[in-house]
């Protein structure tokens, strides 16, 4: 399959084509994004959550 | 999600992504992650630029690369993909500057009805209350569950 195939198709798609990659790997176990992180953590200390009544499957 | 959006790239985990956005200010490498809370099941949403000389990552920077609303449909894409894999994930989205969380706001607005189709979208308002997402409202985080 072509770049621009996936793209396409992509575009067209919600759920995505993934490309896997390995090199990625090398991030699992860090956080990128601590501070992000630490703020959410805050929220939802703070806030909680939003109740939410999913329908059952 | 059927618009214009960059290929990625996933961990096997499907909870880091990587593209690269391309506009007038060249090509900038972009990385979301989603990290588990304290609270397991919901996921915070990172997003920023990433700088391969330093290894870090800038969530600071609006790059103004021309290309937002393709970054952000990017975005949006990796939220069905991660959702694919943890079905009964919650994510928590926050903008690292007020200018980034009005970006949040944008890309959930421009793709509302899509969005509403499959997901609950929730926004935090600045008096600390959880509200279904609204158009025109401002919000202080958004958290996004599937249906």
């Amino acid at each position: 399959m072509n770049t621009m195939k996936k793209i396409e198709e992509l575009n067209n798609s919600k759920i995505p084509i993934i490309v896997i990659d390995k090199k990625l790997e090398r991030f699992k176990g860090q956080t990128l994004f601590p501070e992000k992180l630490a703020r959410a953590n805050e929220i939802i200390a703070k806030y909680g959550l939003p109740e939410i009544k999913k329908a059952p499957k | 999600m059927n618009k214009p959006k960059y290929l990625y790239k996933a961990d096997v985990e499907f909870a880091i992504y990587e593209f690269i956005s391309e506009g007038k200010n060249g090509r900038i490498k972009k990385r979301i992650e989603y990290t588990e809370t304290t609270t397991p099941n919901v996921y915070n949403l990172g997003f920023g630029d990433y700088d391969e000389t330093t290894n870090s990552i800038n969530d600071l920077s609006v790059t103004n690369n021309g290309d937002s609303l393709k970054v952000l449909a990017t975005v949006a894409s990796t939220v069905y993909a991660f959702i694919e894999k943890y079905p009964n994930a919650y994510i928590l989205a926050t903008g690292s500057t007020n200018v980034r969380t009005r970006l949040y706001r944008m890309g959930i607005t421009n793709n509302l009805a899509e969005i509403t189709a499959d997901f609950f979208v929730f926004g935090l308002t600045q008096e600390g209350d959880w509200r279904e997402f609204e158009v025109g409202e401002d919000y202080e985080a958004f958290l996004i569950t599937k249906k």
